[in-house]
């Protein structure tokens, strides 16, 4: 039984404390007694030795014996005197009493004085008359009296002891109970508190001042127990929210899904009734946007009017202070006489927490959590948004540091793409580079007669001259895309020919020529493209290459018609206006073209990859190079591509091009060149065509032509001609030839005679001149097809003061 | 108390020999306890400030007549005192030769002469002690007589009242008392 012990020790003190007393002053009582009373006893016996030796003196005095026993005889009433006798001085007994034993008395007395021997006390009195002694009484008296007052006594004191004790024991059972009991009650009950860990009861408070502090002081101490209990298990609560919002946020890879999770996390089990979080804007220091809502909250940022105006200037609120990097709580926004909180106010939130999401010691972000009571948050929870801020922060940056990575890998994987294509492109532009030069040779001919008919046959009919024109367009589309087959993105080539062109009539001839394609085949199938050109009357020109802008119009164009299968509205626009360039501080005038249909549009993917070279959606039919052309071409003339398109709603390409400067410049493609001399021209090449073509094209102007077939055949004949004194005045050589190609007879030719121009004529030609590759020896280098204001140009140019030869009779070497 | 019981037949051995040589030489041994009365006696009464006539004057125990103490008498004095006096014994023939003495033993050789002693001393403060036998020895205030076997005492207290003398109730105690407060 836990309870016996204080009480039992209670009973021990009470019970030890009273009989320790009581036997103290008991013994001391009877000791006292005793000893006074011996005292007592000795005097008395003192006092009566007085009397019987003063009555004694005569009888000893006189020698009467008799006498002196009826004065010893007086003892009879004193019961404790057991021995009484008289000596005379000389020491013989004298009278003793009583009578009876006078065996047993000393034979003579002991020396004066009183002391206690065994149980008696004895006394030698001396017997005195006036100053003479006559003798001794010896009184011998039993003690057994006084040790019967002692047996007495401690016989009473015992009593007096035992029902003391009984005494205190009653009273102490009862009295220690009001110092007992409510210990025990305590201990009862913090026992049952410790038992049930239940700290939410209180002990009753005892009566009295110490046990009812001491109540006072558990009932506190639980108060506070209970307090912490509550308090770790919120903390503990806390600590699980953070963590599961950490993990949930940390399964999550961009911001907007971050964002949303940890707020319904929030709005849901802190909880809130108003989440959302504010991004910095880089551009935009003097603001935050509103970037994410709870989902429980949307009501509410309708009231506080933030969805639709998610820009909250920073300055005039607490968020000021947030950005700083603080966190910032707000009790009570209507104490805060600020727009923002009032907003807030006025939305029924009353305490606000605004936590700063820092990265690097950054604040990017704000989170903003709200209650609608005031002074809804304590420390707690702010401390608990202060850390789940340092989460989301961190989570976000790796989020952007993902999104990076991504961006990162995705470039690569992109740029590897290009490299690829690349490699493709430059597979293909070596494969393109063989087609081009044999097309050129071919061409070279056509070129040149067609150019020469329409010089020198004043006698042409208009069709004829107008059949003529357009052959010569086409055969200079053919060379130039040819040629641009490898440089699909080269940077523009310096030699690139820009010229003024006004794109109001490209787009006229790209109506014309694409015709066919956007009327009569779509009408085959009982499909109706309505074709709507829409060109601004004051359109400036613009400087540019006239094919590969048509070209490209041409490519747009037909992507509008594929992607109108059903039929629609394919709208041609030109316009200009002053644009911002984000790089100018001025207005720039921008001219744009622009190509509009009503088709299927284009899906986000495809948008977003359209230009990339042999991406296609129209399988078999398409080669994914169109676009990719339009491309090279905005590139090359610097100009800037938009594509607005979604699917169903049709497609828009925007192509927006520097206009030309006002001086106009000079046409680089004079119909003729320049008159020229007579010059002996060895002329050098493996094509009999391209030979007798240019042949008969210079001999036109008056030149004396010797054609040489092969390199070294145009050798032979340059050094037999210039040793036989008729010099050539001028060397024109084909470059690729079998065997001794043109760089080897230039040689040749500079060996034989340095000042001799030779111009080399090749269909390879822009990728020498753009990769600044001109042979040794070369005086100029002519791509082919030649032209014919070209060849005189160079003619004239390589040839200037030098001796004019007279036109000799057509010699032909072979 | 052994020698005491011895001392009985003794004395009585002795009073024998005295009755029967009254006359001899050697004083017998009832004499020197008579000698040590004489000189206790001196104890137990107190004499009236007139007895002395001088601070230095010595307790004088006079012997009238015969001396039967022999020396004993002045061994039992020699060297005592009473009330720091110095104790003198001094004999007389006659009466007429006391001058001035407090314990006057009267002999037996003069108690015929016991009136005139009585008249010669009367208004002096003197103890008048006598052994001697025979009724008639009125005014003789203490009176040694023999009972048994030893020596008993009859004091005539009117008679030392008369002598304006005081005799200690102690000294009454073993003794006989005769006579009355008024004679």
């Amino acid at each position: 039984m836990p309870t016996t012990p204080i009480r039992r020790k209670l009973m021990t003190a009470l019970l030890l404390t009273s009989g320790v007393v009581m036997l103290i002053s008991s013994s001391a009582f009877c000791a006292y007694d005793f000893l006074t009373y011996r005292q007592q006893t000795l005097h008395n016996l003192a006092t009566l030795g007085d009397a019987i030796a003063a009555n004694s003196t005569a009888a000893l005095a006189f020698q009467n014996p008799d006498d002196a026993r009826e004065v010893l005889s007086a003892l009879r009433a004193e019961s404790h005197i057991v021995d009484a006798s008289l000596y005379t001085l000389d020491g013989r007994l004298f009278a003793s009493y009583p009578a009876t034993h006078p065996a047993v008395q000393a034979a003579t007395p002991p020396p004066d004085g009183y002391r206690f021997e065994g149980g008696y006390l004895i006394g030698v009195q001396p017997v005195v008359q006036g100053q003479r002694r006559m003798g001794s009484l010896y009184l011998k008296a039993d003690l057994a009296a006084v040790y019967q007052r002692l047996r007495s006594f401690v016989l009473i004191a015992v009593l007096v002891m035992v029902s003391t004790c009984a005494a205190a024991y009653l009273l102490a059972a009862r009295l220690q109970r009001q110092i007992s009991e409510p210990i025990l009650a305590l201990a009862r009950a913090v026992a049952d508190v410790s038992s049930r860990q239940d700290y939410t009861l209180q002990v009753l408070r005892p009566r009295g001042y110490e046990l009812g502090v001491l109540a006072d002081s558990f009932n506190n101490l639980l108060v506070q127990v209970e307090a912490a209990r509550s308090r770790l298990q919120s903390q503990l609560g806390r600590l699980d929210l953070l963590h599961r919002i950490t993990r949930a946020i940390g399964e999550r890879q961009d911001l907007p899904s971050i964002f949303q999770v940890l707020l319904g996390y929030l709005e849901a089990e802190l909880p809130i009734d108003f989440g959302c979080i504010a991004l910095c804007d880089p551009a935009d220091a003097q603001a935050v946007r509103i970037a994410s809502i709870g989902t429980h909250s949307q009501s509410l940022a309708q009231r506080l009017e933030i969805d639709q105006q998610p820009r909250v200037p920073i300055g005039q609120n607490g968020l000021a202070r947030c950005v700083a990097g603080e966190l910032v709580y707000e009790p009570d926004v209507g104490a805060v006489d600020y727009p923002f909180p009032q907003r807030f106010r006025r939305a029924g939130i009353r305490s606000l927490v605004l936590a700063p999401l820092l990265v690097q010691k950054r604040v990017f972000g704000v989170l903003i959590v709200g209650r609608r009571a005031v002074e809804a948050f304590n420390s707690t929870d702010c401390e608990f948004l202060r850390h789940l801020s340092e989460h989301i922060a961190l989570a976000s940056h790796q989020a952007q540091l993902y999104g990076a990575l991504q961006q990162a890998y995705d470039d690569v994987r992109q740029s590897q793409h290009a490299i690829l294509q690349q490699e493709r492109l430059r597979a293909l532009g070596q494969m393109a580079s063989g087609i081009a030069h044999d097309i050129n040779n071919a061409i070279s001919p056509i070129a040149l007669y067609t150019e020469s008919l329409l010089e020198r046959e004043p006698g042409l009919s208009n069709r004829t001259r107008t059949c003529l024109v357009t052959i010569q367009r086409a055969i200079e589309d053919v060379a130039e895309t040819v040629s641009r087959m490898r440089d699909f993105y080269r940077v523009r080539a310096p030699e690139m020919s820009l010229t003024r062109v006004s794109l109001n009539r490209l787009i006229e001839q790209v109506v014309e020529s694409t015709r066919a394609r956007w009327s009569d085949l779509p009408m085959q199938k009982g499909v109706v493209i309505t074709m709507q050109p829409n060109l601004a009357s004051d359109l400036p020109d613009i400087m540019g290459s006239e094919t590969e802008i048509r070209d490209a119009l041409t490519n747009l164009v037909f992507n509008a018609v594929d992607a109108m299968p059903d039929g629609g509205t394919l709208v041609l626009r030109t316009r200009w206006d002053f644009r911002d360039v984000e790089s100018q501080a001025e207005n720039v005038p921008a001219v744009h073209v622009e190509v509009s249909d009503t088709g299927v549009g284009m899906d986000e993917e495809t948008r977003r990859r359209c230009l990339e070279p042999f991406y296609t959606t129209k399988g078999e039919r398409g080669t994914g190079l169109g676009l990719a052309m339009v491309y090279g071409m905005i590139q090359r003339h610097s100009a800037e591509i938009n594509i607005d398109s979604s699917v169903g709603q049709g497609t828009t390409v925007r192509l927006s091009f520097i206009p030309a400067q006002t001086t106009l410049m000079t046409a680089q493609d004079t119909p003729a060149g320049p008159a020229t001399h007579h010059l002996r021209v060895l002329l050098v090449d493996d094509d009999p065509l391209l030979l007798k073509s240019v042949k008969e094209v210079l001999d036109a102007d008056g030149h004396t032509v010797v054609a040489a077939d092969g390199g070294q055949n145009g050798i032979d004949t340059f050094q037999t001609a210039n040793r036989s004194g008729q010099p050539f005045s001028l060397v024109i050589t084909d470059l690729g030839m079998p065997y001794v190609d043109g760089r080897k007879v230039a040689t040749a030719v500079k060996t034989e005679s340095p000042q001799t121009p030779v111009v080399l004529l090749t269909g390879w030609g822009r990728r020498l001149i753009a990769e600044n590759d001109t042979p040794p020896h070369v005086d100029r280098i002519l791509s082919k097809p030649p032209k014919l204001a070209a060849l005189r140009t160079a003619l004239a140019e390589l040839t200037a003061g030098a001796a004019s030869v007279p036109p000799t009779p057509r010699e032909q070497t072979s | 108390m052994a020698t005491m019981k011895r001392a009985g037949p003794v004395a009585a051995c002795v009073l024998l020999f005295l009755g029967l040589s009254v006359s001899a030489a050697v004083p017998p041994a009832e004499y020197r306890v008579k000698a040590v009365f004489l000189f206790n006696f001196a104890q137990f009464v107190d004499w009236p400030p007139d007895a002395f006539t001088a601070p230095g004057q010595p307790f004088v125990i006079g012997v009238l007549g015969k001396d039967p103490f022999g020396a004993e008498l002045d061994a039992v004095v020699r060297g005592e005192t009473v009330s720091h006096r110095s104790l003198v014994v001094e004999r007389y023939f006659n009466i007429a030769e006391l001058h001035n003495c407090h314990i006057l033993y009267i002999a037996r050789s003069e108690i015929g002469h016991l009136p005139q002693i009585l008249k010669a001393l009367e208004g002096r403060s003197v103890l008048t002690v006598s052994d001697a036998d025979g009724d008639d020895q009125t005014g003789v205030m203490i009176r040694l007589v023999s009972r048994s076997n030893r020596v008993g005492l009859q004091i005539d207290v009117g008679a030392a009242k008369a002598g304006h003398l005081t005799i200690s109730s102690k000294l009454l105690r073993p003794a006989e008392i005769v006579g009355g407060p008024e004679g």
